[in-house]
């Protein structure tokens, strides 16, 4: 069905490569989140898989024939765009049956389809109606009614919720959620909002200038990111990175005006890279409330100067220092309303990771 | 095969303009060009003699009148009709009641023909039985008005039609431009303390920089073209006293045989064009990068 | 003071509609001039001012100067030359704006590595004084069997009105979304499908900008008219002049008023229905231009 693979695939556009070597071997029934800072090259990818660019080298297969020559209509692809790109003179039946009747699909099932996917998207009221007499959700879900109506190998996704507003987002993502796991088809999507990404692939992929840094699940990506990149990238509000001196395996940090020793997982490998001193890297929701825990070697406990609070609602951010440099921890908000100087702060380094300073590698 | 004109069908389409315009607009600017350094007369001939018909040309005086009118006409034409439009546009822009029928009778000369134009005018400005005679009626008997037959005033005579035909559409675009300045700019000029004619000259005229840019740009472009108008109104005449470059280029390659030079004149004309033109697409091409 | 202030403001409007309308009254008068002076006898014109309104309204000088005023030496009035102006004007307005719909089309959304360079050197062709082309034209048409005929006109004006024709369309269809194109692209349309089913839909205002302008273009045009056509097919600008400067016997002035009445008459009549879309070409073909 819809296997897509993309071998050693480069586009450059005169002389600027945008896009260096990609493989990506994207398995049938997969939802891909292509995810990356705006000029990384994600949008291109996905044009390129579409057929709307051509390829500079490399190739293109799609279940199983190479697609690196054929033009967007033969690849049988669908894609939603960020601007939704209705036909503005066409009303939403006609939309969503346009692919159809250009691929001279008899009257009756074009009908039938359209019914089908209106249903389902739940836009059955406005088939009569023009795009620019629907709202923006709506206009979302006749351009998704677009590319349904045709069932194509796979879907490709161009940012298509950064044009709705922030509730009707979170209640479209969850909508293409259910959708992927009823249909079951390909869906490559592209966005650079890293809790759509989390929150609906089965796997990422993280570019930045026109590489692929890191391919993995939501889960690895998150908790296991290659490089000081992909864990700045992902996550919100971001990794703390606090460049710390290694002491024998320990890595130090000062805080409220005092030195702590902090154990890490990968001491061994920091150990054996010689580094004078390391990036450390922590999730602020390992830094926390004093919890009872039970003899965690990986448990700190240490002074910790909060310069502002951000109550967020479910938690409370809490921003303070350590070797100088600003770290956030997610507090409960009972002791945020209460945290001043000589705040008592609970570091868990068992998920800390460590990135070599000049590279921004991980040391593992 | 199929793909094939697939993938070209664009170049496809813009094929029969591409070939009219390399050999009608370049191909023909270039045998203009060559032209010129022969001695063609009648019909072409590919005789080469350099420069000659140049110097021909800048030795000829009718040339040098023409130029010369080239001058005048340029710069009253377009130091009025700038002056008009802008003035008329400020003042419709004051929430005029009416304001798109009064539009409507300041643009609709720019939708007759000069020849049209020419001919109206020369009725208007008929010695005698013209305006002249407006002001006799009225009781000053010794009034005079003959441009028209004044070898040294004729071509004000050009200059007046063309005003009014032209310093409508300079109006508009005015007025299209002060409508693109944004309200608060104003607001925040009359908060300062500014008065109307202050905010205007200070802050509103210099945004509007690039709308003088293109007039001027367009109103020279119709100054160099102009042939019809004076074609009709004067005729050139009296003698060849309000003749422009267009009417001499005209007249020598098409009534006196004279193809050289009047292949020589035309290209004086494009280069003047050019002139003009060249600065003024660097810098749109260089506004529009940045 | 409040009363003051008032004052003063109602002076200061009086003032600028006082200015508007006296333009307005300069910019309307040689219209009212040339249609009285249509309407009078040559008596009246003698004797007469020319800003007074004909004692005796004729249509004597407008049936002359359509059936009967000599333009050089045939006497027929303008009417064949009208008609001429409408042969030529047709089909050379259709013609250049479908032209200029595909290449516009073309120059935005279907570029290629020199479609810009193309649309450069295209757009310069909007430039150029024509005296430049106008002897070598004459002869191509000649080589063409082209020489003064109305087919031949046809053909200068499409060939130097396209250029502003594509223009126009470069420019309307440019503001189109890129991505509508490449959604109907994945839904199988192709180059002429796209055009059909979504973008000559949208269409229409820039159809009838482009057919306005390249209309009145044409019709106003002298310059082609004087030079390319032959006794027969002149354009009614060219007869027009002829007319004025014919004399035979004493000058009749009602008569080129009424002439040049009629030869103004279609593009004025096109100005007053859709004058809108006739300054959005002006300042479309100009400005951007």
């Amino acid at each position: 069905m819809g296997h897509i693979q993309l071998n050693n695939v480069c586009k450059s556009f005169g002389t600027t490569e945008v896009l260096k070597n990609i493989n990506l071997d994207i398995q049938d029934g997969e939802l891909l989140i292509l995810i990356g800072p705006s000029g990384c090259g994600k949008s291109t990818l996905m044009n390129l898989i579409a057929g709307l660019e051509e390829i500079t080298s490399g190739n293109i297969v799609i279940s199983g024939s190479d697609v690196s020559d054929k033009s967007p209509k033969d690849r049988d692809i669908a894609m939603v765009f960020q601007s939704y790109a209705l036909y503005p003179t066409m009303n939403v039946a006609r939309n969503i049956s346009f692919g159809l009747e250009m691929r001279k699909v008899p009257k009756d099932e074009q009908e039938n389809t359209v019914n089908r996917v209106a249903e389902m998207l739940q836009i059955d009221h406005l088939l009569d109606r023009k795009p620019g007499q629907l709202s923006g959700g709506q206009r979302q879900r006749v351009a998704m009614g677009r590319a349904l109506a045709r069932s194509p190998k796979a879907f490709l996704f161009d940012e298509p919720l950064s044009n709705l507003d922030a509730k009707l987002r979170v209640e479209m993502r969850t909508e293409i959620k259910k959708l992927h796991h009823r249909l079951g088809t390909t869906i490559v999507y592209v966005t650079h909002d890293q809790v759509e990404a989390m929150t609906l692939a089965t796997r990422i992929a993280v570019l930045k200038d026109g590489v692929i840094q890191q391919l993995g699940t939501p889960y690895e990506i998150y908790n296991d990111p290659a490089n000081h990149f992909v864990a700045d990238f992902m996550g919100s509000p971001g990794m703390n990175f606090v460049e710390c001196v290694v002491f024998e395996d320990k890595l130090i940090i000062e805080s409220g005006s005092q030195n702590y020793q902090l154990a890490i997982p990968c001491s061994d490998a920091v150990k054996r890279s010689n580094l004078e001193s390391v990036i450390l890297g922590i999730r602020p929701e390992m830094l926390t409330d004093p919890k009872p825990h039970e003899n965690n070697p990986y448990v700190h406990e240490v002074e910790f100067n909060v310069e502002v609070i951000e109550p967020m609602g479910a938690d409370t951010i809490a921003i303070g220092k350590w070797n100088g440099v600003e770290v956030q921890g997610r507090l409960s908000p009972e002791s945020g309303e209460t945290a001043a100087k000589g705040f008592r702060l609970q570091v868990d380094t068992s998920k800390a990771i460590a990135f070599d300073p000049r590279t921004g590698q991980r040391v593992r | 095969m199929l793909n094939f004109l697939e993938k070209h069908l664009p170049k496809i389409v813009i094929a029969p303009t591409t070939l009219a315009m390399i050999v009608c607009m370049y191909g023909f600017i270039l045998w203009t060009g060559l032209l010129s350094f022969t001695k063609s007369r009648m019909m072409p001939q590919w005789e080469y003699v350099g420069f000659e018909q140049y110097i021909r040309l800048f030795e000829n005086p009718r040339w040098h009148v023409a130029l010369d009118n080239l001058a005048v006409f340029l710069i009253l034409f377009i130091a009025i009709s700038l002056a008009l439009g802008l003035l008329l546009a400020i003042f419709l822009d004051q929430k005029i009641r009416n304001e798109g029928v009064i539009r409507t009778i300041y643009l609709y000369p720019m939708a007759i023909s000069f020849i049209v134009t020419g001919t109206a005018w020369k009725w208007i400005l008929n010695p005698g039985l013209g305006i002249e005679k407006i002001f006799r009626d009225m009781g000053f008997l010794d009034f005079e008005f003959r441009w028209l037959v004044e070898q040294d005033m004729a071509i004000y005579t050009i200059v007046i039609a063309a005003v009014w035909q032209s310093s409508g559409f300079v109006m508009a675009m005015f007025l299209a431009g002060l409508r693109g300045v944004d309200d608060n700019l104003v607001k925040a000029a009359k908060i300062d303390g500014a008065s109307t004619f202050r905010s205007y000259w200070h802050v509103i005229l210099p945004i509007m920089r690039p709308v003088f840019f293109s007039a001027v740009v367009i109103l020279t472009h119709i100054a160099i073209k102009s042939f019809d108008l004076v074609q009709a109104l004067t005729g050139g005449g009296p003698g060849y006293s309000s003749d422009l470059p267009a009417n001499f280029m005209y007249t020598f390659a098409f009534n006196r045989a004279q193809m050289g030079l009047g292949a020589a004149s035309a290209m004086v004309m494009l280069f003047g064009v050019l002139a003009v033109l060249i600065p003024y697409l660097y810098s749109e091409l260089r506004e529009r990068e940045t | 003071m409040i009363a003051d202030k008032f004052s003063s403001i109602n002076f200061g409007r009086i003032l600028i509609y006082s200015i508007l309308i006296f333009f307005a009254f300069i910019y309307l008068a040689p219209l009212y001039v040339m249609f009285s002076t249509s309407l009078k006898d040559i008596e009246e014109i003698r004797s007469g001012n020319l800003l007074a309104l004909p004692n005796d309204p004729t249509l004597y000088a407008w049936a002359k100067a359509w059936s009967s005023a000599c333009t050089g030496s045939e006497c027929k009035g303008l009417a064949p030359f009208f008609w001429n102006s409408v042969k030529i004007v047709f089909p050379a307005v259709i013609i250049s704006t479908i032209i200029g719909a595909f290449n516009g089309y073309v120059l935005s959304k279907w570029k290629f590595k020199g479609s810009e360079l193309f649309f450069g050197a295209l757009l310069f062709g909007c430039f150029i004084p024509f005296q430049v082309i106008l002897l070598p034209m004459a002869i191509l048409l000649s080589k063409l069997g082209l020489s003064n005929t109305v087919s031949g006109l046809v053909l200068v004006h499409v060939i130097y009105g396209v250029a502003f024709t594509t223009l126009f369309f470069r420019n309307y269809y440019i503001g189109i979304s890129t991505e509508l194109v490449r959604a109907a692209r994945l839904d199988g349309a192709g180059f002429f499908d796209i055009f059909r089913h979504i973008f000559l839909p949208i269409s229409t205002p820039i159809f009838v900008v482009t057919i306005i302008w390249q209309f009145t273009q044409i019709w106003n045009d002298f310059l082609f008219g004087v030079v390319y056509s032959g006794a027969g097919t002149q354009p009614i600008t060219v007869a027009l002049n002829n007319l004025v400067n014919t004399s035979v016997g004493g000058k009749e002035y009602n008569v080129d008023m009424a002439a040049a009445i009629i030869a103004a008459l279609p593009t004025l009549i096109v100005y007053v229905f859709a004058g809108k879309y006739f300054v959005r070409g002006l300042t479309a073909g100009a400005v951007k231009g």
